[in-house]
């Protein structure tokens, strides 16, 4: 009896010590990074609340990568670029131009193909039945942009003024964002706007799903080929081996039924590595932009 | 025309349901109204109730935005605001800053970013929190004004389609109409017949009462009066005994207008029994000359000449009364020569008298006209005129034909006709014969020429005496103005 009673302390002693390890462990784990749970963040670059994309997205990523997947969006790409830049998501689907302005933080992981080009345009459209016949007729308008970090939504016409000399905001009457490419097809098609900053290749496939939208809008001016939206990581990755299987999956996607799925809903080709010389194009409006001041 | 215009002169079958029809018009007009009324006030708080929630929503949803001056995200807001409140149909909305500026509209075609309507600014500034809604008007508006601590922010003026509710009012006001409108046909046609119903005895008596117009009244039949009940049934039953006493009266002036007759002729014949007495004793008198003297031719042709003139005067006097009174089988016309036949059936009467009666006969021929009863009225005012008339005085009966009138006219030189016998002739029918028995002959005068449809006329003229004439349309042109 006293001898177990002499035990017995010992014996609590160490269960509370295993516990407390336990405890610490978990805490540890649900804290920082999740023991591998890839969290792969969205821009609006690409058709925002389409929540059955996202979903099958989330699938093929998780049955791929064999980690558990989230997927973070936030209303605008600096938000998305923040958690990127921070270091609190694996990587991002972002766009060309905060890639380039932060580009000694960050990695290119791969770059989506579009009609099996990593390139796209960006348009400026105006309403079906606007008379301008190119930019300069656009003057003291109401123009919509996307996004301030957008290449195509807005770095491209801001850069196209900037070359002609002029500031979106002196050029037109009044500019708004609509932190969303088909926000910015809305916006024109309604009147709100009498002209736009959209991606292209968002409007292409707008034009297919919802053409009555577009229908009410017609592309003004199309930008030179500019480098497709990429998919970024942290240049110090948080964990190089969840990158990599992120890279893989979203590099064989098309070899999947299920990631040929989500391709055909993005009315994607694929993904491939592409070399960061890709987006010079958009560093040099970027450029142009910083000296315009 | 316009007596039948005057509704006083409808009869009560139209008027009743008529009455009934306007009593229910009012009804229904005051209740569609009160029913219209409380539709609207039912559609305007309903409808006043979801504008608020639209812009309870709206407001929250489009304030932070506002103050940004954030043209896209209240452009988006107002949107999916829209497609919250499908039910509420929402046609056009508009968010302004408070000087009236656009930030965002429904259709920012109609209000383009930064514009300001002075029409916009006017009702901000007149009410800002207002709410519009007109029972049938296809629109609503409902204008919000946005205070952000303390301070106006700006506008949200709502218009909502109300033509749903407009339609539904509709639909309640013809049904209205439609339910009214056969409820009043069925009480009016119910009124009508219940009308028709309760009148019928009325009618029946009307028509009886129609009929007995003319003569005398005809009873309304027994199992008529047997299955009509009530007041009506005791209504039948005195009309019916009404009846029966007229007829009683009718049978009775029958019988009184016989007694006259045969008064009359009593009274002839006492004349025409003096009439045929003074010639007898002559008559006598030759006889005996004849008997005595009779060897003696002059005296007995003498005596035989007395004897037939004596002869010829009573058998033309006895002719003539036979004339007059024989009961002639068929009623024959009035001929000129009638008139003659009372000259001599009055002579007797006369002579007894001493007056004399002067005949100025215009007359030719036949005449379309029943011949006893027209005597008999003449006669019976000439033996008026003749008692009337004093002793040595004259009588004149005119007769003559004018435009399809005969004229027949006593003149005495009597005293003049009393006022009473006067109203015997002339006056209402229903005066009846005085009371001392005279005057009769008159009252049968007055009823035979009015039977033929004639009049008589009395005038005292100014020499004196009375002059009384019957005027009687002949019965060619009584019988022509009876077609008219």
């Amino acid at each position: 009896m006293l001898a177990e009673g002499s035990a017995s302390p010992d014996r609590r002693r160490l269960l509370a010590a295993a516990v407390a390890v336990f405890l610490a462990r978990g805490a540890q784990a649900g804290e920082a990074a999740p023991a591998g749970k890839i969290r792969f963040g969205l821009t609006p670059v690409f058709l925002n609340n389409d929540l059955e994309l996202l979903g099958r997205l989330q699938g093929y990523l998780e049955r791929a990568t064999g980690h558990p997947v989230s997927l973070i969006t936030r209303r605008t790409y600096q938000e998305i670029t923040a958690l990127l830049t921070t270091r609190q998501i694996d990587a991002a689907w972002i766009c060309g131009y905060p890639f380039v302005t932060h580009r000694s933080e960050l990695q290119l992981v791969a770059v989506p193909l579009w009609r099996s080009r990593p390139l796209y345009q960006s348009y400026v459209i105006v309403g079906s039945d606007s008379e301008a016949r190119d930019v300069s007729d656009l003057a003291g308008g109401i123009h919509a942009f996307s996004d301030p970090d957008s290449n195509s939504g807005f770095l491209v016409t801001r850069a196209l003024l900037a070359e002609m000399g002029l500031r979106p905001e002196r050029f037109f009457a009044r500019a708004f964002f609509t932190y969303g490419h088909r926000n910015v097809i809305r916006a024109v098609a309604s009147g709100l706007a009498g002209s736009g900053s959209v991606d292209g290749y968002v409007y292409e496939v707008m034009a297919q799903i919802e053409p009555e939208l577009t229908g009410r809008t017609r592309v003004l001016r199309r930008s030179e080929w500019l480098a497709f939206p990429p998919v970024a990581a942290p240049r110090m990755p948080l964990d190089e081996i969840r990158l990599a299987k992120l890279a893989e999956a979203l590099l064989a996607m098309p070899a999947h039924l299920d990631g040929r799925a989500v391709l055909a809903m993005l009315r994607l080709d694929g993904f491939a590595r592409e070399e960061a010389s890709l987006f010079d194009a958009i560093a040099a409006k970027v450029y142009l932009l910083a000296r315009a001041g | 025309m316009l007596s039948r215009l005057d509704p006083r002169s409808w009869p009560i079958t139209v008027k009743v349901p008529l009455a009934v029809a306007s009593l229910m018009v009012l009804v229904g007009l005051i209740l569609s109204e009160r029913v219209l009324a409380r539709l609207a006030d039912t559609q305007e708080r309903h409808l006043r109730d979801l504008a608020q929630s639209y812009l309870d929503g709206l407001s929250s949803a489009v304030a932070p935005s506002m103050l940004r001056d954030d043209t896209w995200e209240v452009f988006d807001a107002i949107e999916r605001a829209r497609d919250l409140h499908r039910s509420l149909r929402p046609l056009e909305t508009v968010v302004s800053h408070a000087d009236g500026r656009v930030i965002a509209a429904s259709d920012p075609r109609r209000h383009p970013v930064g514009s300001s309507s002075e029409e916009r600014q006017r009702v901000q500034v007149a009410g800002a929190e207002s709410f519009s809604f007109e029972a049938g008007a296809d629109t609503a508006t409902a204008v919000r004004k946005l205070s952000y601590p303390g301070q106006t922010v700006g506008f949200i003026e709502a218009v909502f389609d109300t033509r749903h509710l407009a339609a539904e009012r509709r639909g309640v006001m013809l049904a209205l109409v439609a339910t009214n409108g056969l409820l009043t046909l069925l009480l009016a046609t119910a009124g009508w017949l219940l009308v028709a119903r309760m009148m019928r005895p009325v009618t029946i008596l009307t028509n009886h009462l129609g009929l007995a117009r003319g003569v005398s009244a005809v009873p309304i039949a027994e199992d008529v009066v047997v299955r009509q009940r009530g007041e009506f049934g005791r209504l039948f039953r005195a009309y019916n005994a009404l009846a029966a006493s007229m007829d009683e009266r009718e049978t009775l002036v029958k019988k009184l207008a016989e007694e006259e007759r045969l008064g009359s002729l009593g009274r002839l014949a006492s004349a025409l029994a003096h009439e045929i007495n003074n010639p007898l004793g002559g008559l006598f008198n030759a006889l005996a000359t004849l008997r005595t003297h009779g060897h003696l031719a002059h005296v007995r042709a003498n005596a035989i000449g007395l004897l037939e003139r004596g002869l010829v005067g009573m058998r033309d006097v006895v002719r003539t009364t036979l004339a007059v009174y024989r009961e002639e089988k068929r009623p024959r016309d009035l001929v000129a020569s009638d008139l003659a036949d009372l000259q001599l059936l009055i002579a007797p009467e006369a002579r007894r008298k001493s007056v004399s009666v002067t005949l100025e006969n215009a007359l030719d021929g036949t005449l379309p006209l029943p011949s006893t009863p027209v005597r008999q009225a003449i006669l019976n005012l000439l033996l008026n005129a003749v008692a009337a008339s004093p002793e040595g005085a004259g009588v004149v009966l005119n007769a003559s034909v004018s435009g399809g009138l005969f004229v027949a006219s006593v003149r005495d030189r009597g005293p003049g006709l009393p006022e009473a016998a006067a109203q015997v002739l002339v006056g209402p029918m229903a005066v009846t014969p005085l009371r001392d028995g005279g005057g009769l002959g008159l009252w049968t005068t007055r009823r035979l020429v009015s039977e033929l449809g004639g009049r008589i006329e009395v005038d005292h003229p100014g020499e004196g005496g009375t002059l009384l004439r019957l005027v009687i349309p002949l019965r060619s042109a009584q019988e022509l103005s009876d077609v008219a």
